[in-house]
């Protein structure tokens, strides 16, 4: 027992250091997959008010480019209005309206806190719990994707943007179909990595990557960018798909968070499929 | 008690300059500016060990709560003031510290700052990025952006100290 305690006596810097860096470490690792506690991100309270006054001083920077990213998106839906279209013909037309089930629902958001040169870049919004945003949710803006909501608290939540290593968002190539997984390799913020397109398929360059839709998170067919460049992977039948992102994530401000009315209804369904049998 | 509060006024100046300014400065090619494990570097030769590693705990998770960084400063700090007490032994003056001159460029001169707070700027630099990409295929990278970092920090800390450390103080 003496021995043990003139152990620790000897040892003791060395083991308070190992103490608090192993808990250092252990957060690293486990938040970066799934955060437990709000207190350690900038979703809580306090830190989410530091953020937002930071964030009052400086939104209105890009106060000019928020407003022509808006006129545009302005002028992208009044094209949809019937009152810019001429009937080209006319006979009685009948909308019939139970065909249409409203599926997504959009909440508006400010990123009132943003980062692009880390390895793993998270950004946080102004709104959360209160306004029904949930882990697991898709958020885009005008031009492009963004991300997904990493952990959300009463009025605050954090996003796993595209610019983390494992975002994993399901992609496609517009036209030809050609689905995989979009990565983030750390170096570049307007690039991302298309990963799991056979190498036997065509792909064009500046061929349209848009989102497929496959794990509810977001509704097919919302862009991406586009296909910049491709070379094989060595060791493997797979392209190595560069795609550039439209979306500059070095100045996003307004974004949406999709709210997926059906995904529970999708989940229960995928559940009932039965796993493979083991041999 | 006035020595207290004036580390306690590094500690948010520091902190708070990090989290709000310097990590928003986002300029490319990797470069990060990190001039806050100055305040470690700041506090009394005299400090213990174990209080000492207390402290850079509590300062690392402050920061990291603030960055979405999740323990990443957190454990890069721990380091830095681990090796704090050994490195400045062994760069010590000839007749060892005295105990009221703060560690400071104006004090001891710039070679000794160079030596003491470069060197454990690097390795705090170094073990950060090597964390934070966490891959050895990229080594090119993380080095690329430990040396441009560590730099900008350096340079950025010589002046911040310039700010923080009071010349009556060096009577």
């Amino acid at each position: 027992m003496r021995n043990f305690l003139a152990f620790i006596r000897r040892f003791r810097i060395l083991l308070v250091f190992a103490f608090l860096q192993a808990i250092a470490l252990s957060t690293y690792f486990t938040f970066k997959e799934f955060p437990r506690s709000q207190y350690l991100t900038t979703a809580s309270q306090i830190n989410g008010q530091i953020m937002v006054a930071r964030n009052e001083l400086t939104k209105h920077f890009n106060l000019d480019q928020n407003n022509k990213a808006l006129q545009r998106e302005n002028i992208k839906l009044r094209n949809k209005l019937p009152q810019s279209h001429i009937r080209m013909e006319n006979g009685a037309v009948k909308i019939n309206d139970t065909l249409f089930h409203q599926q997504y629902m959009y909440i508006p958001a400010t990123v009132i806190k943003s980062s692009h040169t880390k390895r793993n870049n998270y950004f946080t919004l102004n709104v959360g719990k209160a306004q029904g945003v949930k882990r697991g949710m898709g958020v885009f803006s005008d031009k492009g994707i963004i991300g997904v909501i990493h952990y959300s608290s009463e009025h605050f939540s954090v996003v796993k943007s595209c610019l983390t290593e494992n975002i994993n968002i399901d992609v496609m190539i517009e036209g030809s179909g050609q689905f995989g997984l979009l990565k983030w390799n750390g170096h570049d913020a307007r690039k991302g990595t298309m990963w799991g397109v056979s190498n036997d398929s065509d792909v064009k360059l500046w061929s349209k990557v848009v989102t497929r839709g496959g794990g509810g998170i977001f509704p097919r067919g919302l862009t991406v960018g586009k296909v910049s460049a491709k070379k094989p992977v060595e060791g493997e039948p797979l392209w190595d798909i560069e795609v550039l992102y439209s979306e500059d994530y070095r100045s996003v401000q307004r974004v949406y968070v999709i709210k997926n009315l059906l995904k529970e209804e999708q989940e229960a369904l995928e559940a009932n499929i039965p796993p493979d049998p083991v041999e | 008690m006035t020595l207290f509060l004036k580390h306690i006024g590094r500690f948010l100046v520091l902190g708070l300059l990090q989290v709000l300014i310097f990590n928003q400065a986002e300029i490319g090619w990797g470069l990060q500016f990190m001039p806050y494990p100055l305040f470690i570097f700041l506090l009394p030769i005299e400090t213990g060990v174990v209080y000492l590693l207390l402290i850079a705990f509590g300062y690392g998770m402050f920061i990291d709560s603030l960055s979405d960084s999740y323990g990443l400063h957190t454990s890069a700090i721990l380091v830095f003031a681990y090796l704090k007490p050994m490195i400045m032994k062994l760069f010590s003056p000839r007749d060892g510290y005295e105990s009221t001159v703060e560690n400071a460029y104006a004090s001891l001169g710039f070679s000794w700052f160079l030596k003491t707070y470069g060197l454990l700027l690097l390795i705090h630099h170094l073990w950060f990025f090597l964390l934070e990409i966490f891959k050895l295929n990229d080594l090119l990278f993380t080095l690329q952006k430990t040396g441009l970092s560590f730099v900008s920090s350096f340079i950025l800390s010589m002046m911040l100290q310039f700010l923080l450390v009071s010349k009556s103080s060096k009577e």
